[in-house]
């Protein structure tokens, strides 16, 4: 029976995808990039689109919201597996209202007028059948899939517009997104980055080979000369993991302190962030947010017998309140924090917030 | 099982680091082979035990999966059932399970080896395979490990036939098992384990994880040699044989990762509490690895996991590194860290737990006070008991009310006696074993003031008869006294032991010998044999008997001796035993290493100092001691305050002055 055949093939794809996202992150924090898994993430849902037994939009939404809630429970820290979920379900939205003839603009526009004459959220069922639904979200997911490959190019592109000559860029740990865009900008320009370690994981320290190996003028600072650094610095510059519904960040540890004392030198705080890491989330729910990994980088297994008269924590994850954010920029173009709830509102249907 | 064996491999090949063919392959040991947590292992085997809320085998076998292992047997002897049963519906039996898991069972094996031998016979593995116990903790990734492994026999021809994981922890460690303290010598190069050859380290700051990479040699190898039963023999016997046989063993020591083997109730202690600590992240409580229902817990700040609809009443604080699994309800006012409760527990008003382990559906009344205690499932404590460190509550015991039970007290609804009789039938089935208990529960009550009033259970007494039962009780807890000579095969860390065997043999022989007035001869033959048996120096074994002589009086009659029937009854006896000494001390050096054992033991009994002066002059009389031997000590042995006290007693003094004289007399009377 080929059919089963291609479901067993299915789930078992799926249980292989929980269980990496499960032992994802040893130590320093996701194995893979981001975008990495959000591409992960979008070529699944595809294959399930498209193998799994589904007849009406709705009944795809279904089984993607259950898969997409298992993913997102498999590893919560993870953000853009959800992300992308909901970006899925948004696509499913739109082609069932294409084929249906609506106009989706419409359905798109949440003004504060519509939402007082509407009176209830659209009660749509998403039962009617369409032949070419199928083909059609497979389509627009393919489309995604090339925005997802474009994200770090487009983020890239902007980098002369931000980095000037003999400037001093400050950065922290590592990201690819941020690495990217200040090797673009050192084709055309000359310039000075300092990069905070960011223990226990010490990231930096590849992000410093990184950038001095196409010939930027790199220095690794630890992270308590941050603040003591800072007045020489023009722009912090830096990546994040998630990028939060209140245009907060949860980035890798030790960049609060990095964006306290940019704010304090008044130093305009930048961040590279595509648009798959923007999240409906909020930062206060407190199991998932929060993420902490063996101790042993903090205080390592062979220290003996202190370890058991003292507690050691090791947290991943740090959270940058917006006020502290000067700019974003993402791959379709640069916006201030307080815009956030827009782009989330053009991202993900106000439904699927919550998975 | 098998046809599915096939497609698995393509399906996953694409994730996995090496391109071999062949799938990984595994061999879990679900059986300890002891009884190291009995009575507890009575009713559940151990690899069922919960740590963590979770089964110790769940989480070997997510440490193997997460390597890549694709195929595992598992072998399980003791209540196999219970483990089929458990694995059965556990996620490694779903369809799809990326780790095939075959249950084996059989109820002859009784050791590591007979497992070993069966998966030669049954020609089970194909190529190296994983072998661990079915209660190893750990998040090593032994890819690395296993890379090693087949380069190096790549490269030399399958002369390798083991490598064993090792992790870097410091001595003083809490999760360093004390009855596998090891050391290793290794070639620091090739990571070799070696004896003897030129260059090596030897290390002391090692954790044995208890996980070895294997090849197919090493199940041939078992069925070769039919005596090897642990891995220890096989360690050993390899060492021993490497220049014949010409097989190594190589080290794997790693860093990252944490790898413990829950041993005993002490490693359970602190392996559960490293969990929850986070250390073998990213298996933690609330990650729900084994992908069961109502499992899922939540992680707070100062590692607080709470399962699902967990109850806190008032005034009750979680301080930290709590676990508390589903429906678990907890009173008002209750203080409650380092602990693990399971599903389904009550705990009533004002309890103090702290460093609890608390299995499923444990009953706890008010003012109830548990420290560093295991309690198992169904267990009920009543109002106002304290349990004190190291106490277990095996399953389905009532204590109390108003009792507080003494450190290391251990409760079962076995009787201890009931075992005893039981030794032979040990494995087998056990629904035949339930039938024996319950019959014998029947018909012996429980001690009231033991267990309480309303209690129910009995108590399980660490010096109960006989030095077995000593031994196991200390066991359960991991305090071992007297290490069994198996636990540390490849140390020698029982030295200080066999020394003080052998020393109890020696004067065993020398109390028969004079009781059956048996020739010198005989009792040199006889220590001589027990020399090879201990394998002690030549050096140790004088000493040893030097003291065993001079010490044999207080051995006889008591250490209240005046110093004149101690001379009285000893000076007899050197004379008797004379033979002997000379037969060991023949080299100048020999009588130096006699004096210092005398000079060590009437350091020691300084009473009874002046009896040493006697002592000396009788041996120099039965010509044990050469005076120049006598004269060289007496001027250079001197090396710290009390020796040098020693040397100024009177007798002493005057017995050297005549020393001095005689010689002084003999050899002008020479000229």
């Amino acid at each position: 029976m080929p059919g089963a055949d291609k479901e067993t093939d299915l789930t078992e794809r799926i249980e292989a995808f929980l269980a990496d996202l499960k032992r994802g992150g040893s130590g320093t924090g996701p194995l893979r990039g981001s975008g990495e898994m959000a591409r992960e993430t979008t070529y699944l849902l595809r294959r399930i689109t498209a193998q799994a037994r589904w007849s009406s939009a709705g009944d795809l939404m279904e089984i993607i919201r259950n898969e997409g809630r298992r993913m997102t429970a498999a590893q919560p820290s993870e953000t853009t597996v959800g992300n992308m979920v909901r970006r899925v379900l948004k696509i499913i939205r739109e082609e069932y209202a294409r084929s249906r003839g609506s106009s989706e603009e419409t359905e798109q526009q949440e003004s504060l007028h519509k939402l007082l004459t509407a009176g209830e959220l659209s009660e749509e069922t998403f039962r009617e059948h369409f032949v070419h639904l199928k083909a059609n979200v497979i389509e627009a997911i393919n489309e995604l899939l090339t925005e997802l490959d474009g994200t770090t190019d487009n983020i890239a592109m902007q980098a002369l517009e931000h980095i000037h000559s003999n400037e001093v860029i400050m950065t922290v740990g590592r990201s690819r997104t941020v690495e990217a865009f200040l090797k673009d900008a050192a084709r055309k320009r000359k310039f000075h980055v300092i990069v905070a370690e960011c223990a226990p994981f010490c990231q930096g320290h590849e992000m410093a080979t990184g950038l001095s190996k196409v010939g930027i003028e790199t220095t690794v600072i630890a992270d308590a000369a941050i603040f003591a650094v800072m007045s020489r610095v023009n722009k912090v510059i830096i990546g994040t993991q998630t990028v939060l519904a209140n245009g907060g960040l949860r980035a890798v540890n030790g960049t609060h302190s990095v964006a306290l004392a940019a704010r304090h030198h008044s130093t305009p705080l930048i961040i590279c962030a595509p648009m798959f890491k923007l999240s409906p989330q909020f930062p206060n729910e407190e199991d998932t947010f929060h993420k902490f990994v063996s101790p042993h980088e903090v205080l390592p297994f062979t220290a003996g017998e202190i370890l058991s008269k003292v507690n050691v924590h090791c947290p991943v994850f740090d959270y940058v309140p917006p006020e502290l954010i000067t700019l974003f920029i993402s791959n379709i173009g640069g916006n201030a924090p307080s815009y956030i709830y827009r782009l989330m509102s053009e991202l993900y249907h106000p439904e699927d917030h919550k998975l | 099982m098998s046809s599915r064996g096939g497609k698995q491999k393509k399906g996953n090949v694409t994730s996995e680091q090496e391109e071999e063919e062949q799938p990984l392959q595994a061999v879990l040991v679900a059986d300890s082979f002891n009884r190291r947590f009995f009575p507890i292992s009575k009713d559940q085997p151990r690899a069922l035990l919960p740590l963590g809320n979770v089964a110790m085998i769940d989480y070997t076998l997510e440490f193997l999966t997460s390597t890549g292992v694709q195929e595992t047997f598992v072998f399980c002897c003791w209540m196999s059932n219970k483990i089929k049963d458990h694995l059965l519906k556990s996620k490694w039996c779903r369809p799809t399970s990326p780790n095939v898991v075959h249950i084996i069972t059989s109820d002859l094996y009784r050791s590591l080896g007979d497992v070993l031998r069966d998966v030669d016979a049954k020609n089970l593995v194909r190529n190296d395979f994983i072998l661990v116990y079915g209660d190893v903790v750990s998040n090593i990734d032994v890819s690395q490990a296993l890379q090693e492994h087949r380069h190096r026999r790549k490269v030399d021809k399958n002369i390798s036939v083991m490598t064993m994981v090792f992790k870097e922890s410091s001595p003083g460690h809490k999760s360093r098992c004390e009855e596998d303290d090891v050391i290793v010598a290794m070639d620091s190069k090739s990571k070799r384990f070696s004896m003897g050859t030129d260059e090596f380290e030897i290390r002391h700051d090692l954790l044995d994880c208890h996980i070895s990479i294997c090849s197919p040699q090493v199940a041939e190898l078992f069925t070769d040699n039919f005596d090897y039963q642990t891995r220890n023999d096989f360690v050993r016997g390899i060492l021993v044989n490497e220049e014949i046989l010409g097989n190594q063993i190589h080290l794997y020591v790693t860093q990252d990762g944490y790898g413990a083997r829950v041993s005993n109730l002490q490693m359970y202690d602190s392996v559960s509490s490293d969990m929850v600590r986070r250390w073998v992240y990213p298996l933690t409580p609330e990650a729900n690895f084994t992908d069961q229902q109502g499992q899922g817990c939540t992680h707070s700040r100062h590692n607080v996991y709470r399962g699902a609809e967990v109850s806190l009443g008032h005034g009750s604080q979680m301080e930290e590194n709590v676990l508390i699994g589903r429906d678990t309800s907890i009173g008002a006012n209750c203080h409650i860290s380092n602990s693990v409760i399971g599903n389904n527990c009550t705990i009533g008003d004002n309890v103090v737990l702290d460093r609890a382990h608390m299995w499923n559906n444990v009953h706890i009344s008010s003012n109830v006070e548990i420290h560093q205690s295991v309690v198992c499932d169904g267990a009920v404590v009543k109002e106002a008991v304290r349990l004190n460190k190291q106490c277990v509550l095996a399953y389905n015991v009532v204590i109390g009310p108003n009792l507080s039970l003494p450190e290391g007290t251990v409760v079962s609804m076995h009787h201890p006696e009931e075992e005893e009789e039981d030794d032979d039938d040990e494995f087998l089935s056990d629904d035949q074993e339930v039938g024996h208990s319950k019959d014998k529960t029947r018909q012996k009550a429980f001690n009231p003031a033991e267990v309480g009033p309303e209690g129910k259970g009995y108590i399980w007494k660490a010096s109960m008869n006989d030095t077995e039962d000593e031994e196991l009780a200390q066991c359960l807890w991991g305090l071992v006294l007297n290490p069994d000579p198996e636990s540390d095969s490849e140390s020698e860390a029982s030295e200080e032991s066999q020394d003080r065997t052998f020393q109890l043999e020696v004067l065993g022989t020398l109390q028969r010998g004079l009781e059956e007035n048996i020739v010198c001869d005989n009792l040199v033959l006889e220590i001589n044999s027990l020399k090879y048996a201990y394998n002690i120096t030549l050096k140790e074994v004088m000493q040893i008997l030097t003291r065993v002589v001079l010490e044999y009086p207080f051995q006889q009659q008591g250490t209240q001796l005046t110093t004149l029937q101690y001379t009285g009854s000893l000076l007899p006896l050197l004379k008797t035993w004379s033979p002997v000494f000379k037969n060991y001390i023949k080299r100048a050096q020999d009588h130096l290493d006699c004096l210092s054992a005398v000079e060590e033991l009437f350091l020691e009994q300084d009473t009874h100092q002046t009896a040493m002066v006697k002592v000396l002059m009788k041996m120099y009389q039965l010509e044990i001691l050469e005076e120049e031997a006598i004269l060289k000590w007496f001027s250079t042995g001197a090396t710290n305050d009390k020796s040098r006290q020693l040397r100024k007693n009177q007798g002493l003094q005057k017995f050297i002055q005549w020393l001095k004289e005689a010689e002084d007399e003999s050899s002008e009377e020479g000229e």
